[in-house]
């Protein structure tokens, strides 16, 4: 372990109402990357916040390079070598590589921005890291994996000491990720201090040395990440242990009735004839990486975007489907991946929000019966246990997990036999992420199909009864849950497809 | 801190801060008015706002429901004169019955309504566009159908019976007929299922669509009651006015989008409140009745709305940024 650069003591932090940082301390050795982790809330984002200069600390000191530092913003501590390469990337889609690594510093031969210097520093940058991209190329054409290259390059074209990276592998691939850890570990060679945010517990365990919780607030400990397991960080986070086993055993019998049958569905690059059952009672998992066509799929069906051929049988008999009118018709559901864009309404309440898919139901004449809209959005809501201080709140005002229930509460509410969660658990902290698979457990168990898209390991293993696979477009590979292992996953999701 | 307990009193809450300010500022404009100007407290000058108000109250309703979906439409104010043109024409050349004149006016609007609603939510032609489309297309089609005549409608003693939907006597009619439809659209919007597809679909129209609702639909019929609105409008303006001519109305767009915003009606749709572009309007119907009485020009008005509008919007895109 190499010398301290960065150390945060006793930083503390208080918005109204809320106690965001109590006295936490956190420091960075050079050449470590160093893990920081922590359920939605717990205060990590508010530290690193602090560290930029995007927020002022009320109290604590944080000393960099042996100097007593404040940052008044990002611009400043970027200056000054500690960079955040950002969960959403900030990168101008229209111009090319080179010109948005430098954007801002354009190097100038007279009046003129001098293209060619940038490329060639670009290219420089590039080789330093072992980053194979074109410099030319434009942004928008390269995949998530290699922008995210591109937002380090920047970060260390800036003569970075401390680049923390916020949630780095969200978007990527499998192969991307392993690149990311290549470029990851040889800065920890050139001695940078890193810190690494995560949810991904498989992902701690391999790139980063220590690793610090935080909790509501509060620092918990700091661990050293090769002498730990999972459950050790988790306990941390949580302070209970949360992770089940994987199911081992469908209790969803082979001849179970199929509501959903799909046959040689086609819709674009991403679906290439798919074919699948859904079985009463049943989590079908999708499994795959990202840009595998789960999501395409899901709304294809589900009429969000126009397919090209294919048939789809609800309960035996076949359906038109060309909108969502059309699917939740049909009884089915889709809660989407993206809930703000696509699930909710945010300027909506609770009530408004359950009973915008049915609201047929509620009708007394050409007036909404808004105390019977309560009334049950308050039935679904109490059933789903979300915490609220009443239907009358506006979703806006709600957490991830509670905006995903009530989500489900508007499906409920239609009384959908067919669900299709899209990523039910993305951004969503690990106590609320538990509640969740209960529920989609429960929902099964009462005769509800389901089928779940997720682009996590565990998340597939610990809930499908099924499991089909898909790479590319197509769907690769069906497994029962009891012969499934994630090598058998990896080997349908990485299948060459030619 | 006080600022903050006053909003959180239940009935504050109720009634809504940002109308009780401004029904504050409505009156105090009345009072202030009324100490610089001789007589403006009387009568003459309080109808003269009202009729002002009228006209303007329908068009800026009916712009409420097409903004809560997050649209916007710049042709109301010359669709209005188109209205009120092609039937009065039909009425004076073609010696169509009063009363078939007026549904005309309103058919007209509801057309127009129409058209733009059908491209905006069906073709995805943005609003802007399409609105600015067809504010010259109402004002050529009116200008071809009267041959740039002005059109001028009858009086209440020679057939113009309309009139007393304006007023009978010295009896102000139409504000009872405003209210009336000012409550009928508060409940459209809060209470039917219309108002709330609109306003949903205003705030995020994908997650309605995904929730299996007929989006196109509803964005559709918000602009045709806004036609029809802008219909009921026509006939208010020639009920006080008598007289229109072909080529005009643009300036009423502002004023009808004035009075929406102020009220608390977002411009990025989601959020709209009828009461808010009731007292809206009643302050821009006063602003320019108390403008002309100072003895300013009207391109005062022209300057203040504009603003009006600039700092309505200012103010909701800055709690927007707050809320995030």
């Amino acid at each position: 372990m190499g010398e301290v650069i960065l150390q945060m003591k006793d930083i503390d932090k208080s918005f109204p109402g809320v106690h965001a940082l109590d006295h936490v301390s956190f420091s960075v050795e050079k050449g470590e990357v160093h893990a920081l982790m922590g359920e939605n809330g717990a205060g990590k984002s508010t530290l690193m916040k602090v560290l930029t200069g995007i927020y002022t600390k009320d109290s604590g000191t944080i000393t960099y390079e042996g100097k007593e530092v404040e940052f008044h913003n990002a611009r400043e501590a970027q200056a000054a070598g500690v960079v955040i390469v950002h969960q959403e990337l900030n990168m101008v889609g229209h111009l090319n590589v080179a010109q948005n690594i430098f954007i801002g510093r354009e190097f100038k031969k007279g009046i003129k921005i001098d293209d060619k210097k940038m490329i060639e520093e670009s290219r420089k940058l590039f080789e330093k890291l072992n980053i194979d991209i074109d410099p030319t190329a434009t942004m928008s054409d390269l995949t998530v994996g290699k922008q995210q290259m591109c937002e380090i390059a920047k970060a260390i074209s800036h003569d970075a000491k401390v680049i923390i990276f916020d949630e780095p592998t969200a978007a990527l691939t499998e192969a991307e990720i392993q690149d990311l850890f290549k470029i990851i570990r040889d800065l920890r060679e050139q001695q940078l201090g890193i810190v690494y945010i995560s949810h991904r517990m498989d992902e701690i365990k391999v790139i980063t040395d220590r690793v610090t919780v935080m909790r509501d607030g509060c620092y918990v400990g700091t661990l050293i990440t090769k002498d730990c397991t999972k459950d050790d960080i988790v306990n941390m986070m949580v302070g209970r242990v949360i992770y089940e086993e994987p199911k081992t055993k469908s209790m969803v019998s082979e001849d179970a009735p199929v509501v959903l049958k799909v046959e040689h569905l086609n819709a674009g690059k991403m679906v290439q004839d798919v074919s699948f059952e859904l079985h009463k009672g049943e989590i079908l998992g999708f499994s795959g990486l990202m840009g595998a066509g789960r999501t395409e799929t899901a709304r294809a069906i589900f009429g969000a975007d126009p397919k090209e051929s294919g048939d789809i049988y609800v309960n035996g008999e076949k359906v038109v489907i060309n909108s969502p009118e059309d699917a939740v018709k049909a009884g089915i559901g889709y809660l989407s991946e993206d809930r703000k864009r696509f699930g909710i309404v945010v300027q909506k309440t609770i009530a408004e929000n359950t009973t915008m898919a049915n609201l047929s139901e509620f009708m007394k004449g050409i007036f909404i019966n808004k105390k019977k809209e309560k009334k049950i959005a308050k039935e679904l809501a109490d059933s789903l246990a979300t915490k609220m201080p009443s239907v009358d709140e506006l979703v806006v005002n709600l957490s991830g997990g509670n905006q995903q229930k009530v989500v489900i509460a508007k499906w409920l509410c239609k009384n959908c036999d067919i669900l299709i969660f899209d990523e039910p658990t993305r951004g969503i902290d690990v106590g609320a992420k538990n509640e969740i698979y209960k529920l989609m457990n429960k929902l099964a168990s009462e005769g509800k199909s389901i089928i779940m898209i997720s682009s996590e390991m565990t998340e597939i293993l610990r809930m499908s009864d099924r499991i089909v696979v898909m790479c590319e477009g197509k769907k690769t590979g069906e497994l029962r849950i009891e012969e499934t292992t994630q090598e058998k996953i990896m080997n349908f999701a990485t299948r060459d497809v030619g | 801190m006080i600022l903050k307990k006053i909003k959180e009193n239940p009935i504050v809450k109720k009634l809504g801060f940002n109308r009780i300010v401004l029904t504050g500022v409505l009156i105090l404009m009345y009072v202030i008015l009324s100490c610089l100007v001789n007589n403006f407290a009387g009568m003459p000058r309080v109808m003269s706002a009202l009729n002002y108000a009228y006209f303007l109250g329908f068009l800026s309703l009916g712009v409420t429901f097409v903004i809560a979906t997050g649209g916007i439409d710049f042709s109301i104010g010359p669709v209005m004169f188109c209205c009120a043109l092609i039937s009065g024409y039909s009425l004076t050349s073609h010696g169509v019955p009063m009363g078939l004149s007026l549904i005309i006016s309103i058919v007209v609007g509801v057309i127009f309504g129409a058209f733009n609603g059908y491209l905006v939510a069906y073709q995805k032609v943005p609003p802007f566009i399409v609105s600015m489309a067809s504010m010259n297309i109402a004002k050529g089609v009116a200008s071809v159908f009267t041959k740039t005549q002005s059109v001028s409608w009858p009086q209440a003693a020679k057939g113009g019976w309309f009139r007393y939907f304006v007023k009978v006597g010295k009896v102000p009619v139409g504000i009872i007929v405003f209210f009336a439809v000012a409550i009928a659209c508060s409940i459209l919007l809060n209470h039917t299922k219309a108002g709330r597809y609109m306003l949903s679909l205003g705030s995020n129209r994908e997650a309605v669509r995904l929730s299996g609702v007929d989006v196109k639909k509803w964005e559709m019929l918000a602009y045709v009651i806004c036609g029809l609105l802008v219909g009921i409008a026509a006939i208010y303006f020639v009920g006080a006015y008598t007289t229109v001519q072909p080529g005009y109305g643009d300036q009423y767009n502002n004023e009808a989008i004035a009075g929406c915003v102020m009220g608390g009606t977002s411009m990025a749709g989601g959020l709209a409140s009828i009461g808010g572009t009731v007292i809206g309007v009643f302050i821009i119907a006063l602003l320019q009745e108390g403008i002309l009485a100072l003895g300013f020009t009207k391109d005062y008005q022209l300057i203040i709305t504009g603003i009006i509008v600039i700092c309505a919007v200012y103010a909701d895109v800055m709690a927007r940024r707050r809320r995030n």
